[in-house]
């Protein structure tokens, strides 16, 4: 059975990893023989200087889902090359290394450091985080979006992946203005803006007002995005929203994602991705599918 | 590397005074692992409402059982409060930083905690039981039915002191009325904290003020309990830091309240 799939040269095992903010580094609590499975890691986004985040509280529980707006606490760059990557090259799973920049210079700089450090399999560019207190996002503009990811194109070692917003009117322009720009990949979707009132004290129950809402309350409208985005580009779809189990995975796949990323139930199942994993494989034997191609995108028009 | 998810039995799961219900698990091989300080992760669910796991502070951790006591005040407790004996949770653990064990040279060991926050202490005098300092626990609660039995406590060997708010059970008032039962020796005595933020930061006063050593047990809301998310932390002089990971124990120096 073929599961492995390819987004520019990269080749990853399995279609199976993680979303970038949902997976911990922290290596006491993860079987190692366990995430050496994984199909890729996505770690979580890294900035050109350190950043503190926002201020508590920055998560809370809502239906079936959560509002986070954590504000990418990250040590920096810099830091992440020298204390985090070596560790996350250890597992030997391909790395897709998440980074944001505030300015293009930012993302650029992060690029060539990542270029200069190497060991990665591809650099999913955050475009879209909701948390930031930028009036407009880049991937909500599709000039924006096409400007940075053709800069970055041309001095990236490694396949770029566009990393898309949900909060747009239209995300397949989105995602077609990142791949005529060059683009290896897209991947959505990002966490949707949403807020969630403290009743008692009349307060938002997020510090930083809004935050991004994720989980399995998204998962139809993800799924949908990532069917009409897959109909329309000819790049790879990493396709994520409220993925729970391996019958969850299998509808992006099957709507057209080649790749599938479980973020939000890690908290709750830090086994989701490795159940998901093994729920696609018996799913493909089932159907007597022997290569993954069979899958991705079968939905029947 | 050993595991930290399990599948563990209900034992029992009672109502055992005023508010707070106790619950049991067979833990043998998770129950040896667990230190003072540490916490649990239960899933209260198989869906999705509750979505979080809940935390919850070890009360005691032996003979192979588990023993967690929690107030069933919201949605995700009051589940777990109607779970039957037989059951099963999945439960995520041990998480979390311990606290630090008092050296030798510590004549007093102090405890001070505010309602549910007493739930760290039994397991640490149990812990300590070969320790030959003096320990001595100051509990504050609301009233009666916030008040936590002392028995096991006193039977641990810890002298136990009682505050409530409302007199209900010994004196009347905040733990902080409770101070003056701590001898001041700096270099032979431990305080350790849990509780509501406002008598942590009472107690954090109290320490600087007579040069004292301590450490407290920080409470936050929780998604993954595993230092991923980075949803739980808080702010200390040492920058942001994860209750769950970096925590939940903290240098009572180190916090920074806000009230």
């Amino acid at each position: 059975m073929n599961i492995s799939v390819k987004i520019g040269n990269a080749v990853f095992p399995n279609p199976v990893t993680v979303a970038s903010g949902t997976f911990g580094h922290s290596e006491d609590f993860y079987d190692l023989e366990e995430v050496r499975k994984l199909g890729a890691i996505l770690p979580k986004t890294v900035t050109r200087y350190a950043q503190e985040g926002n201020p508590p509280p920055r998560i809370c529980e809502t239906p079936a889902g959560m509002i986070n707006a954590i504000g990418i606490e990250n040590p920096g760059i810099d830091v992440f090359i020298a204390e985090k990557l070596p560790r996350l090259q250890k597992t030997g799973v391909p790395l897709i290394v998440s980074v944001l920049g505030h300015i293009p210079e930012e993302f650029a700089e992060c690029v060539e450091k990542l270029n200069a450090a190497g060991g990665i399999a591809a650099i999913e560019l955050n475009l879209s985080c909701p948390n930031l207190q930028k009036k407009v996002l880049v991937a909500q503009d599709p000039e924006a979006t096409a400007a940075l990811v053709s800069r970055l194109k041309k001095i990236s070692q490694y396949p770029l992946i566009a990393k898309l917003s949900p909060n747009v009117t239209d995300i397949s322009a989105i995602a077609l203005a990142a791949e005529a720009a060059g683009a290896d990949a897209v991947s959505l979707v990002n966490t949707f803006t949403a807020m969630a009132i403290d009743v008692g004290k009349r307060r938002s129950r997020i510090g930083n007002f809004t935050g991004g809402l994720s989980g399995p309350a998204i998962r139809p409208i993800a799924v949908r995005m990532v069917w009409e985005v897959a109909q329309k580009v000819k790049v790879p779809v990493i396709g994520m929203g409220g993925i729970t189990t391996a019958d969850d995975a299998l509808e992006f796949l099957i709507a057209g994602a080649t790749m599938v990323a479980v973020g939000t139930y890690n908290f709750v199942n830090p086994r989701a991705p490795l159940e998901v994993l093994e729920g696609i494989k018996a799913y493909m034997k089932a159907n007597k599918m022997t290569d993954i191609k069979e899958l991705i995108g079968s939905v029947q028009r | 590397m050993k595991k930290i998810q399990h599948k563990l039995k209900i034992l029992s799961n009672k109502q055992i005074c005023g508010k707070y219900f106790q619950l049991v698990l067979q833990a043998k091989e998770l129950a040896p692992r667990l230190k003072p300080g540490q916490f649990i992760h239960i899933k209260v669910t198989d869906g999705f409402e509750p979505l979080f796991r809940r935390p919850f502070s070890v009360f005691r951790a032996r003979n192979g059982k588990v023993e967690v006591f929690y107030d069933p005040v919201g949605r995700g407790t009051r589940i777990l409060a109607a779970k039957e004996k037989g059951e099963t949770v999945d439960v995520l653990g041990p998480l979390g930083t311990p606290f630090t064990l008092p050296g030798k040279d510590i004549k007093q060991v102090v405890f001070i905690a505010g309602g549910i926050g007493v739930a760290p202490f039994l397991l640490f005098a149990d812990v300590l039981k070969l320790h030959k300092a003096e320990k001595i626990l100051l509990y504050g609660a609301r009233s009666r039915e916030h008040t936590f039995p002392m028995t096991e406590f006193k039977k641990a060997g810890v002298k136990t002191f009682v505050a409530t708010e409302d007199g209900s059970v010994g004196v009347k008032g905040r733990v902080s009325e409770l101070f003056s039962k701590i001898t001041i020796d700096p270099a032979t005595t431990m305080i350790y904290t849990c509780g509501p933020r406002a008598m942590m930061a009472a107690v954090q006063q109290f320490t600087k003020g007579a040069g004292l050593k301590g450490e407290g047990s920080m409470e936050e809301v929780m998604a993954c309990g595993l230092g991923a998310c980075l949803g739980c932390s808080i702010k200390t002089t040492k920058g942001y830091r994860t209750v769950c990971h970096d925590g939940p124990v903290f240098a009572l120096e180190e916090l920074i309240f806000n009230c």
